[in-house]
């Protein structure tokens, strides 16, 4: 048995480096594919982390009447502190918030109106981990409700926005990993088709002399894999070596996840198997 | 062992095998013969079910034309040794890897593919020519290595499809001979030819084919 597939994996090299023009369109055109699809990995990634930081982000601005104390100001914050979706609150003082004014619109209130006409107001921050818009919302309805609350500003909308966008990104990402991996499976295909087809005689030989069809199949088998192995390791070197650099010319941190090569090469390990199988079973009818 | 129950095949109205039957025993040396077109070859072909009948069954071993799967095509081939008129021999892959090919397929040791392998270069005088490539030899030596690599793995039949078709007198003496040795040995050898001269002296059993029907054996 060892024998045999030892003889088998060896057909398979010969396989490989003797059809050194389709196996060498075949490594750049994977190469090609899973470079831009690692690459799209490595967006989608960095979109979790993007995500990620607009959620540690979600806060709400409660703006309260003109005639509201400190000291009511700072029960209702004690009020808010109670609830266990929120993780803080941040009481903003007439000054503080005439200090914002003037950071935002460079203009100094007070002394265009002769007073300071900003309400206090409370920045909630909400607690990321667990997070449901729908509970912020019943709890925004709660205090718009309070007579002290002159208005709330509820940031999520953005946020939801923007996920919303995501969420078409991410769309748009999966059809086109789709689309990549099509070509890959009909490239592969093909150069495993080709790659039989010129060695029809071989194969009619091996089949008086009794071979069953996975013993001829498998020869095949290995070269795929091998156009795999090297299409999507170069792919990986280049879309890790391409990020660090252009991390380097940016000065920004695009991330790299630990296990990319892992992905990149099991994907096209599992695209490789599948289109060889599928291209074999047409001419092994 | 062999048997055609009524079978015909047809390639076309006029051309084809007609209501054969004929029965081979193991141990038996025959002869298929007749002109080009008789269809010895058809014959042959659907002993290693190349060919399947489109009337009757062929038996071969414990296998049948009527109810074997493709799947298990290749279990009747490992027991089938077939000689090709035109050799069909590996290219690229010396004479020794030719005949250890079926071996291989076989699942044959390493060590035992080089005993068997040497065994069927001496039987059929091919020893010097083990790392030589196909085309650097005559037709007849082709031939030779197409009988080695049928007998290497110790069929249980062999099929020869005119093996003398495209050899002198003298070479074709010689694979008759080669092929004598072999079913001596206890092979079953069919042997399809048209080359009534060749067989004339030899008292083996001959069935005779014209325009694809039985005429005599």
């Amino acid at each position: 048995m060892i024998d045999k597939l030892a003889f088998l994996f060896v057909e398979g090299i010969k396989n490989f480096t003797r059809n050194k023009l389709a196996n060498f369109i075949c490594i750049i055109t994977i190469l090609i594919n899973f470079t831009i699809l690692g690459a799209f990995f490595v967006f989608g990634y960095n979109t979790e982390n993007v995500v990620n930081f607009f959620r540690s982000k979600y806060t709400f601005e409660v703006f309260l009447s003109s005639d509201t104390s400190l000291d009511q100001a700072v029960s209702l914050k004690n009020e808010f502190l109670d609830d266990s979706l929120i993780s803080s609150v941040d009481l903003i003082g007439k000054e503080e918030s005439a200090k914002i004014f003037y950071d935002e619109f460079g203009e100094d209130i007070i002394q265009i109106l002769g007073y300071n006409p900003l309400p206090v107001s409370l920045k909630v921050n909400l607690y990321d981990k667990g997070f449901d818009s729908e509970q912020v919302n019943v709890l925004i309805k709660k205090y718009e409700s309070n007579s002290l609350v002159d208005e709330i500003v509820y940031q999520g909308n953005y946020v939801d926005s923007i996920e919303s966008r995501i969420n078409v990104f991410i769309f748009i990402f999966l059809i086109l990993v789709l689309l990549l991996i099509f070509i890959s499976i009909q490239i592969i295909g093909n150069t495993t088709s080709l790659s039989m087809s010129n060695r029809r005689d071989f194969i009619e030989i091996l089949r008086y002399n009794g071979a069953s069809n996975l013993f001829i199949k498998t020869p095949f088998i290995i070269e795929a894999f091998l156009q795999s192995l090297v299409g999507s390791l170069l792919a990986f070197l280049l879309v890790k070596y391409g990020f660090v650099i252009i991390n380097s010319y940016l000065g920004i941190n695009i991330k790299i996840d630990d296990y990319l090569w892992a992905w990149m090469i099991v994907l096209s390990l599992i695209v490789s198997s599948y289109a060889s199988s599928k291209s074999m079973k047409r001419i092994l009818l | 062992m062999i048997d055609f129950k009524d079978i015909t095949y047809n390639y076309s109205p006029q051309s084809g095998v007609y209501n054969i039957d004929l029965k081979i025993k193991k141990d038996e040396f025959c002869f298929l013969v007749g002109p080009t077109g008789s269809g010895k070859t058809t014959l042959l072909k659907m002993l290693y079910f190349d060919l399947f009948p489109h009337k009757g069954k062929v038996e071969i071993l414990k296998y049948s034309s009527s109810n074997i799967k493709k799947s298990s095509i290749h279990k009747v081939r490992k027991k089938v040794g077939v000689v090709f008129q035109d050799y069909k021999l590996l290219k690229q892959r010396t004479v020794y890897e030719n005949i250890a090919l079926p071996l291989h397929i076989n699942g044959v040791g390493r060590r035992k593919i080089k005993q068997l392998v040497n065994e069927a270069l001496d039987l059929t005088e091919l020893s010097h020519y083990s790392k030589k490539f196909p085309n650097e030899l005559s037709g007849g030596e082709q031939q030779r290595v197409c009988i080695a690599r049928a007998i290497v793995k110790n069929p249980d039949v062999i099929l020869a499809d005119e093996p003398t078709g495209n050899l002198d007198p003298t070479t074709g003496h010689r694979i008759l001979k080669i092929l004598e040795q072999i079913n001596k040995e206890g092979t079953c050898v069919v042997m399809a030819t048209h080359n009534y001269k060749l067989i004339s002296d030899k008292a083996y059993r001959v069935i005779e084919l014209n325009e694809g029907r039985v005429v005599s054996g």
